[in-house]
C-alpha cells in the first residue's frame, strides 16, 4: 500500500522551565500570564535572580519598585541582584 | 466567585485575595479559620478567627484578627490587628489589639500571605512564657494611631 501525506499540522507546546509552578508574587502559574497582562510568554517573561528564585519580570519590577532602601528576594531575602 | 472570567475583571490584588482565601478555606492551618461569609462579601477585610495552640498559655482561647489590604497588596503589608473582647495577653499584643511584629511593616514581603501571617501570630503566642502587656501598653495606647501600619515600631526582642 502505498500512502501519499497530502497535508500536516505541527502543533508545539511550551513552558517554562522554573523551580516553582507559580509566582511567589501574584499566585500565578508561570505558565499564565501576571495579573496585569493578558498573553503569556515572551510578553510576561520570568527572570531569575542570583539568590536563584524567579518570578514574572513585572511583578519583581513592581516590588523594587515599590522599596525606597533595600532590594531583596520576596523569598529569602537575599539582596536581589538579577542573574546575568 | 472563582469563576474564571470573573477572576479575570478582578484587580490585582482582588485576584491573589481571592485564591489565598480559596486556599485557606479549603487547607486552614490547625487552630485557624478565616470568616468566610464576611470575607467573601469584602475581599479587603478579611476576619479570622484563631484558637490558642494546645499545650501553651492560650490553650481554649479564642480570638478574632482583623486583616484590612489595600489595593496594593501583596506589594503594601496588611494592617492586622486583633479584635473583639479577647485580646491576647502577651508582651508584643497591645490591648488595643495592635501587635508588634515586624513582618506587618518592615519586613514584610510579597511571598508572605494571609496564612504566613497567621502562622507567625500562632507562634508568637506559642512561644510566650508569661502572659504580659507590653511595658509601655497604657502609653502607646492613648498615643497611636489607629492605624498599626502608622506607628513607628521599634523591634527589640526576638524571644517571644
Amino acid at each position: 500500500m502505498k500512502v501519499t501525506i497530502k497535508s500536516w499540522t505541527g502543533v508545539a507546546t511550551w513552558r517554562w522551565i522554573a523551580n516553582d509552578d507559580n509566582c511567589g508574587i501574584c499566585r500565578m502559574p508561570f505558565d499564565a500570564s501576571c495579573p496585569d497582562c493578558k498573553i503569556p510568554g515572551d510578553d510576561c517573561p520570568l527572570v531569575w535572580g542570583q539568590c536563584s528564585h524567579c518570578f514574572h519580570i513585572h511583578c519583581i519590577m513592581k516590588w523594587l519598585h515599590s522599596q525606597q532602601t533595600r532590594h531583596l528576594c520576596p523569598m529569602c531575602r537575599q539582596e536581589w541582584k538579577f542573574k546575568e | 466567585m472563582s469563576d474564571k472570567s470573573t477572576m479575570a475583571a478582578m484587580s490585582p490584588s482582588k485576584r491573589r485575595l481571592q485564591k489565598e482565601l480559596t486556599s485557606l478555606i479549603r487547607e486552614p492551618p490547625p487552630g485557624v479559620h478565616v470568616d468566610e461569609d464576611l470575607t467573601s462579601q469584602n475581599l479587603t477585610q478579611w476576619i479570622v478567627h484563631m484558637e490558642g495552640a494546645k499545650g501553651t498559655l492560650y490553650e481554649g482561647e479564642q480570638f478574632q484578627l482583623q486583616f484590612r489590604f489595600s489595593s496594593k497588596y501583596p506589594f503594601d503589608s496588611p494592617e492586622v490587628t486583633f479584635i473583639g473582647g479577647n485580646i491576647p495577653i502577651h508582651p508584643h499584643i497591645y490591648s488595643n489589639g495592635h501587635i508588634c511584629l515586624s513582618i506587618l511593616t518592615e519586613d514584610w514581603s510579597p511571598a508572605l500571605s494571609v496564612q504566613s501571617i497567621c502562622l507567625s501570630i500562632v507562634s508568637m503566642l506559642s512561644s510566650c512564657k508569661e502572659k504580659k502587656r507590653p511595658p509601655d501598653n497604657s502609653f502607646y495606647v492613648k498615643t497611636c494611631s489607629k492605624n498599626p501600619k502608622k506607628t513607628k515600631w521599634w523591634y527589640h526582642d526576638d524571644n517571644v
